[in-house]
């Protein structure tokens, strides 16, 4: 059941070329409603017993191990939910191929969140780069193929650093099956002298991907030049694989290279916390401005991983599901403008909640969760996180990290005023408002927002479940919650 | 009179079986190019051919763990041995596939039959355990390549081959004299007996000059520059056969002399140099492959960086580095005998499908071969789902293991490289309004499609089974 989750969007992206290319719209409900029985099987299949296949036996024991719990479950319903919305609200060119594509990679990525086995990690890993290479050089807009070797370069050397450390922990440790187990509880806590450097193979791997300063430069063109559902999905569940793995893989599998290295990252999650959001504030292609700003987010959630404080890593969970719900929804609504308009520029656009107000209303929700307001995701996500920062005694960092969650709020009414307000353009197109479709799709969206805002227990204990907190010192959840 | 006894008996003869059905079959097709009208004259001459390898194939598989030294120890059969036979049987069967077009019609018997010799050749190195068997194994093998090579019509054949026939046979003396100091040393020709040798410095300067001659056929750098002029001169299936079959027989020497013939305590000394040059050809084929648009000349700068990471599997010389080394390179047999598959289907009646303006927009042209070369590219860049991600994760083991960690390390800057090389390609596939759009045309032959299926299957399957003979290492003495 739970490999199922895996294969079928694999063989079902292979399966949508033998439509005629000219189904179009075919080829879209299709893909949604494949999106969208993974996100039903993935909730059906929740907590159930691991799947295990034996891989290799030399030179070290590797199973294609898969297993459904925790924060990857959470992600897993993300990445389903997101790439069903978002092929559901936009479109596309040549829709038969981008939603093989956009298969392929919803099988892949759910691969990472599944696998219980560090080698099956790092080939869904690698294998969750191809569709996106591929998407970038087949949908980008212009000729110019540089966006999609850089997002290549940085990532697969990330990728390939990630799978030098896989091959020397299963070298060292004579086994790979470790994700899920903590210290003490079947696997045991590395030696320095081979720690350090099998860290070190995977922080760069997760640094590239999230993307964490100074290793973002990818990001913002990427972002720029995917196509609107495609976007949506990478910078909602791609770019959080990384953060993940230093949950899911690191922490627990190697506490004490966490801890040492916790001065730098902190270092690295503030710079890019603060130089995120100052770049966000002076951009002018809105998808920049989403971009700049998640890397000002992904900052902060850095920050959490690297407390070790308990309360600060439920926080991390929450906000890197919300982050990943409204960044999808922020990048499906500037799909649907971009689609009505023909730009994206914040210079270009004004006026037009006079004749869209829906169109206007969506993006105001998606802005409202990004700049944090009480009551949605990403204020939850947010104040666990600062509150458990202050409580781990790291106070200068809390304190640095509140300007730019401030400054988020100036640079996403930016957005929304620019895009919405002021007078009329006169020289953009005036078309319809959302049509019932495109609301229908937004809707789990907004609502999975309102959820994670009023009750995010359920995503905040996740971690408790799946990752073992007490290896990083601070106080227990249990202690704080109520 | 004397009567004169033969010192062999049926159990020699049964060892070197696989070898002598592929040494006599040339024989049957010679015959059958003499004899039949020219209408059918190809295709059973390919139906020969490729029926005396499988029947090959079937005899060395049957000798499936009968280990024997035959002939006084000058060539031993078992596991090993079979392991690379069967490399060369299949890489020489795929070659066979994309052979539809090699030569004249009055020169394809003859053409067929060289490239059975060649690959008997190679069968003989993948067994041969003392130096006059290697010698004279390494020599069908090339001999039979030299008229190869210069076969096809093109301006640069003769070029071609005449570089190769220079080169190789310098090389070749090299390695004739490190075999000259290397008996004068040990004062045996046999590789069982170089464990202590008399004059350790002879042996040593032998073997390095042994191993140049050696390098040289693996074309790994600094013996490498002829490797791109020969692939692109020399025509297609050759060039397939070559990169394949001649890296196989080498291969199988180069490892039963670095596991079975090096003394123990001088392994690590004498192979330093062969697991640099191993690092050297890492890069540089990577390198070199950046700027080639020729797809022939790419694959063979890809070769070169693909036999530095089999070699670099051996280093250390571990058990299961020689287990990791052939899984690695049957992996690379399938997915680089596939995109030659590709190149042989995209060519036609007067042209070879090697420049890469031939690969413009073909992802919305030819859809399926497409995303089957998308599917070797991948392989042979190392990542998932293919046999290159998984033999490239068992290298990086067991160098790790082997406390090689600084090869492991160039091992991941090369393929880093590389990825690019090959990416280039699938961006030419599946970018927009990149080229003009080109004619239709008819494709030579269907027969590549056989290879390009078995190819990509077999590259899928390895990845999540990988096969790696379990029983080579007690064999290879």
């Amino acid at each position: 059941m739970i490999a199922a989750l895996v294969l079928l969007p694999i063989l079902a992206g292979f399966a949508s070329y033998l439509m005629p290319r000219r189904a179009e719209l075919t080829a879209k409900w299709f893909g949604v409603l494949i999106a969208f029985v993974c996100f039903v099987l993935a909730y059906l299949a929740y907590g159930q017993s691991d799947e295990s296949l034996r891989w290799l036996q030399r030179p070290f024991t590797a199973n294609f191990h898969v297993g459904l719990n925790g924060l990857g479950f959470w992600l897993v319903m993300l990445l389903t939910l997101s790439t069903a919305c978002a092929l559901a609200a936009l479109r596309v060119p040549r829709q038969r191929d981008f939603v093989a594509q956009m298969l392929f990679l919803l099988g892949a990525m759910t691969g990472v969140f599944v696998a219980r086995d560090l080698l099956v990690f790092a080939l869904f890993w690698d294998l969750m780069l191809i569709p996106v290479f591929l998407i970038l050089i087949a949908w980008a807009p212009g000729r110019s193929t540089a966006t999609a070797w850089r997002y290549l370069v940085y990532n697969l050397t990330g990728g390939l650093t990630l799978l030098l450390a896989t091959a020397a922990y299963g070298v060292v440790e004579g086994t790979t099956d470790v994700i899920g187990l903590s210290a003490g509880h079947g696997a045991t806590a590395i030696g320095a002298a081979w720690g350090i450097w099998i860290f070190a193979g995977y922080a760069f791997g997760f640094l590239v991907k999230t993307p964490v300063w100074p290793f973002h430069t990818w990001m913002p063109d990427t972002y720029a030049d995917l196509p609107p559902p495609a976007v949506a999905v990478v910078s909602a569940v791609q770019s959080k694989a990384g953060l993940y793995g230093f949950l899911v893989v690191t922490a627990p599998l190697l506490p004490e290279q966490m801890r040492s290295a916790a001065t730098a990252m902190f270092v690295l999650g503030l710079v890019g916390l603060v130089y995120g959001a100052l770049v966000a504030l002076v951009q002018d292609d809105a998808k920049r401005i989403v971009a700049y700003s998640s890397l000002s987010h992904l900052g902060l959630i850095l920050l959490a991983v690297f407390s070790g404080n308990a309360l600060a890593i439920a926080g991390a969970a929450v906000y890197i599901i919300a982050h990943g719900v409204f960044s999808a929804g922020l990048f499906v609504v500037l799909g649907q403008v971009e689609e009505r308009e023909e730009t994206r520029l914040v210079s270009r656009l004004g006026g037009l909640d006079a004749v869209d107000p829906k169109l206007a209303g969506a993006l105001h929700i998606m802005v409202l969760a990004a700049l944090g307001l009480p009551g949605l995701g990403g204020f939850a996500g947010e104040i666990l996180i600062l509150t458990g920062l202050f409580q781990a005694g790291a106070v200068w960092p809390a304190a640095i990290a509140l300007v730019p969650v401030v400054l988020a709020a100036a640079y996403m009414l930016r957005l929304f005023q620019h895009f919405m307000h002021g007078p009329s353009r006169e020289d953009i197109p005036q078309r319809a408002d959302l049509r019932p479709a495109e609301l229908l799709a937004l809707a789990p969206l907004v609502i999975a927002i309102v959820w994670l805002g009023v009750y995010p227990a359920p995503v905040a204990d996740s971690v408790s479940k799946s990752i073992v907190t007490s290896d990083l010192s601070g106080p227990k959840l249990a202690g704080v919650r109520r | 009179m004397p009567t004169l006894t033969i010192p062999w008996g049926e159990a020699d003869w049964n060892a070197i079986l696989p070898m002598t059905i592929v040494a006599l079959t040339p024989l049957l097709v010679i015959a059958a190019d003499l004899l039949l009208p020219r209408s059918v004259r190809r295709g059973v001459v390919l139906l020969v051919a490729a029926l005396g390898l499988i029947a090959a194939g079937i005899a060395a598989a049957r000798g499936w763990g009968h280990p024997y030294a035959a002939f006084g120890g000058g060539f031993i059969a078992g596991g090993f041995t079979i392991v690379f036979q069967e490399i060369v049987i299949v890489g020489a069967l795929f070659s066979l596939l994309l052979a539809t077009r090699l030569g004249r019609d009055d020169q394809s018997g003859g053409a067929i039959a060289l490239l059975l010799w060649s690959a008997s050749g190679a069968m003989l190195m993948a067994g041969a355990a003392n130096l006059m068997t290697i010698f004279l194994g390494l020599e069908l093998l090339s001999l039979a390549l030299y008229a190869l090579c210069g076969i096809s019509a093109r301006a640069t054949a003769r070029e071609a081959a005449l570089k190769y026939l220079i080169l190789s046979s310098t090389a070749t003396g090299f390695m004739l004299y490190g075999m000259a100091l290397l008996f004068g040393a040990t004062g045996s020709v046999q590789l069982s007996a170089f464990g202590a040798p008399a004059s350790p410095a002879l042996f040593t300067l032998g073997s390095g000059l042994f191993l140049i001659g050696l390098v040289f056929k693996l074309s790994l750098v600094p013996f490498h520059i002829w490797t791109p002029d020969v692939y692109e001169g020399a025509p297609l299936p050759v060039t397939a056969f070559m990169s394949v079959v001649t890296k196989a027989g080498a291969l199988a020497v180069l490892a039963r002399f670095a596991y079975a013939a090096l003394p123990q305590q001088d392994v690590g000394a004498i192979l330093l140099p062969l697991w640099i040059v191993a690092a050297l050809s890492m890069i540089v084929g990577n390198v070199g492959a950046l700027a080639q648009t020729d797809m022939k000349r790419l694959l063979a700068y890809s070769g070169i960086a693909q036999l530095g990471y089999v070699v670099t599997a051996l280093a250390g010389t571990t058990s299961l580095g020689l287990r990791y080394a052939i899984f690695y390179l049957a992996a690379y047999m399938f997915m680089n005998l596939g995109a030659f598959a590709v190149v042989a289907l995209l060519s036609h009646e007067h042209e070879e499908g090697s420049h890469l303006n031939a690969y413009a927009a073909l992802g919305y042209r030819r859809p399926v071969l497409a995303a089957a070369m998308t599917f070797f590219l991948l392989a042979l860049a190392g990542l998932p789902p293919t046999a290159g991600f998984t033999g490239k994760l068992l290298i990086l083991a067991s160098s790790v293991d082997a406390g090689y960690g600084w090869l492991a390390v160039v091992l991941i800057v090369g393929t880093a490289i590389s990825a690019y090389v090959y990416l280039k390609i699938v961006r030419m596939m599946y970018a927009r309004g990149v080229g003009a759009p080109q004619p239709a045309r008819h494709p030579a032959s269907a027969l590549p499609w056989i290879g390009v299926t078995i190819c990509a299957l077999a590259t899928l399957v390895l990845t999540f089974y990988p096969l790696a003979p379990s029983d080579v290492l007690p064999l290879v003495k």
